[in-house]
């Protein structure tokens, strides 16, 4: 009883929202965070800690493993499908962030209008988003093979007399890839850039337009700079999505041919998972990748907060 | 900074960027700012025309090739894009030849197990942190916000050891257990949480309500638009989800639609035209809370895009 009146008396005096508004037993917060600690134990810090372990060992995925100190990552920086992984990553990133972000922001510009007709093509654009990747790359292993909707059409225009080998060149297959995930990443990235377009002050276009600056000079000089922070954002989001692929280049290609749409995670699955029972090998593996998605995300977070502070 | 603000009015329908219908605004006014003339018009126009193509394109061409008979080939070059005689027969194959039925079976299972873990578990946590002080909270919260970039391929195989080392290999909660936390979900929930006035909580107390029951009677009934908000997300991931299953699960007729159907396109008999009519019937569950449920789509779509 004095206890409650106490508590009242107390956040009657500091009417602020963090203010501890009574006392709890010892198990109320354990009742309500414990579900969640749980299960981030079992599942998220225990596999991490162990992944930084397995790193230094020759464990496999049924058993087993000693310590072998540093000779795993010796054996990553000294293998050729390594390199050529992150190769093809780093491409895959160079690929698809700017056509992600340089498409997205496109189409954002170009559906922030109150012109009739827009209100149905939104939902539609965005649509991608809620579409499962693995069928998305099954749709495009379709779509782009050598008898597929693509191929059908540049044929029908006369483009071409042959049909491009999209899934089958080892040059194109990569690219085909990235082609998936931009046509899936771009609704996503169009609805945040459009969000922020849809913030950005009247005022200072009206102004513009006053001057008689022209509606491309208006939106490369007053609008994109006013979200250059939520560009910042996404330009992070798309490397990170490109520098995680693996459904696509998964699904659409199996990696090939040869080799030659192998991803990081992709060569990180094929050493650990299938066909490969290496865990050592693949956890170092992994950590090289945690080392990369660190750099990326240090990047996008400093880039971003550049583009806010101005 | 919008988002969070739109999550924190209580029902998080408020706003959506970009949700809204066209509500066309008087004409009148467009004019006197002169901002829209018939060549911007008829710009926009062809430019929307070639996006929605380029968006609509692959799947009717799918429909096209998912309704073609087994008399027609779906392969030539250049070959036909529209079905002759169309036919519904690819998608009846689909259930009864190719056991997409069960695939949907246990995508679904998967998806409520899924879900029910995920609102239980945001909730809680979400609630613990906006409203119930403990010694750690700050370092709690900073913690999660860590993890939540950590991504999952880091973890992937020690992951795949611990779950097969409780003898989760194979089953349903060895799929829904390592992604039942979901750190959008918890913020989305404090958000919701923290909007809810005090002296709601103080008259709760007043009345001798205790943790629990404030939490379950008073608490939860206030969030319900976020708790939708987090139960759309939760089934859209859900269903999008395909390296884990892929990993965990070894037996093909545990396997959700998105890895079944991927089994059955590697297949060496299969019908490219049955494969067209699974892939769009996968798509229908995740376009159809899309298109019902948008503004807890958008909602939950910018709060997870704001956290990374």
């Amino acid at each position: 009883m004095t206890a409650t009146a106490g508590t009242v008396r107390r956040s009657a005096g500091r009417p602020s929202r963090r203010t501890p508004l009574r006392r709890h037993r010892w198990w109320v917060p354990v009742l309500f965070i414990g579900p969640v600690l749980a299960i981030q134990l079992t599942f998220l810090f225990l596999p991490l800690g162990n992944t930084f372990v397995l790193a230094f060992t020759n464990a496999s995925t049924v058993g087993g493993g000693v310590f072998t100190g540093l000779a795993n990552f010796a054996t990553i920086f000294a293998s050729a499908a390594f390199w050529d992984a992150t190769a093809h990553t780093g491409l895959y990133i160079v690929l698809a962030t700017p056509l992600l972000v340089g498409i997205s922001l496109g189409l954002a510009i170009l559906i922030n209008t109150k012109m009739r007709g827009a209100g149905i093509v939104r939902p539609i654009l965005f649509s991608p988003l809620v579409m499962p990747m693995a069928v998305v790359a099954l749709m495009f292993q379709y779509v782009l093979s050598s008898d597929g909707l693509v191929n059908q059409i540049l044929s029908g225009l006369h483009v071409i007399s042959e049909p491009i080998p999209f899934l089958t060149s080892s040059q194109l297959a990569l690219v085909s890839s990235v082609i998936v995930t931009v046509w899936k990443g771009c609704g996503l990235y169009t609805l945040i850039l459009l969000a922020a377009l849809q913030n950005v002050s009247r005022e200072l276009d009206e102004a513009a337009e006053l001057d008689g600056a022209s509606w491309l000079r208006r939106t490369v000089s007053v609008t994109i700079p006013q979200i250059r922070g939520t560009i910042g954002l996404v330009a992070g989001l798309a490397a990170i999505a490109a520098l995680r692929a693996f459904t696509e280049p998964y699904v659409l290609t199996g990696g090939g041919p040869g080799t030659s749409s192998t991803t990081i995670v992709l060569y990180l699955f094929t050493k650990g998972v299938s066909p490969g029972t290496q865990a050592g090998y693949a956890s170092a593996i992994s950590l090289v990748l945690f080392v990369f998605v660190l750099l990326f995300a240090s990047i996008s977070w400093a880039v971003t907060r550049k583009g806010r502070l101005r | 900074m919008t988002t969070a603000t739109a999550a924190r009015t209580a029902p998080p329908v408020s706003s959506p960027p970009a949700a809204s219908s066209p509500a066309p605004k008087p004409r009148r006014r467009r004019r006197r700012r002169g901002a829209i003339g018939p060549l911007e018009r008829a710009i926009r126009w062809v430019l929307m025309i070639i996006a929605v193509a380029v968006v609509l394109g692959p799947l009717l061409w799918q429909l096209g090739t998912a309704l073609k008979g087994a008399g027609e080939a779906t392969v030539g070059f250049p070959g036909s894009l529209v079905p002759s005689d169309p036919t519904l027969e690819n998608f009846v194959t689909a259930f009864t030849a190719v056991p997409l039925g069960r695939y949907l079976l246990n995508s679904g299972a998967i998806a409520l197990l899924g879900v029910t873990f995920n609102l239980l578990l945001a909730t809680l946590t979400g609630y613990a942190l906006a409203r119930i002080p403990f010694r750690g909270r700050a370092l709690y919260i900073g913690v999660l916000l860590a993890t939540a970039a950590l991504p999952f391929e880091v973890i992937l195989i020690s992951t795949l050891l611990v779950t097969r080392g409780l003898g989760l290999q194979d089953t349903l909660l060895g799929v829904v257990l390592p992604q039942a936390v979901s750190i959008v979900s918890i913020l989305v929930m404090r958000q919701a949480f923290l909007a809810i006035p005090d002296e709601i909580e103080e008259a709760a107390t007043m009345d001798g309500a205790g943790a629990v029951r404030t939490f379950w009677s008073i608490m939860l009934p206030s969030v319900r638009g976020s708790i939708a908000v987090v139960a759309v997300l939760g089934f859209l991931d859900s269903w999008d989800q395909f390296l884990w299953p892929l990993v965990i699960l070894s037996d093909p007729a545990n396997y959700p639609v998105n890895v079944g159907v991927q089994f059955l396109a590697g297949a060496f008999s299969a019908d490219q035209r049955v494969i067209s009519a699974a892939a769009l019937i996968v798509m229908v569950p995740p376009l159809l809370v899309y298109f019902l449920l948008q503004k807890q789509v958008f909602t939950g779509l910018a709060e997870g895009a704001l956290k990374g």
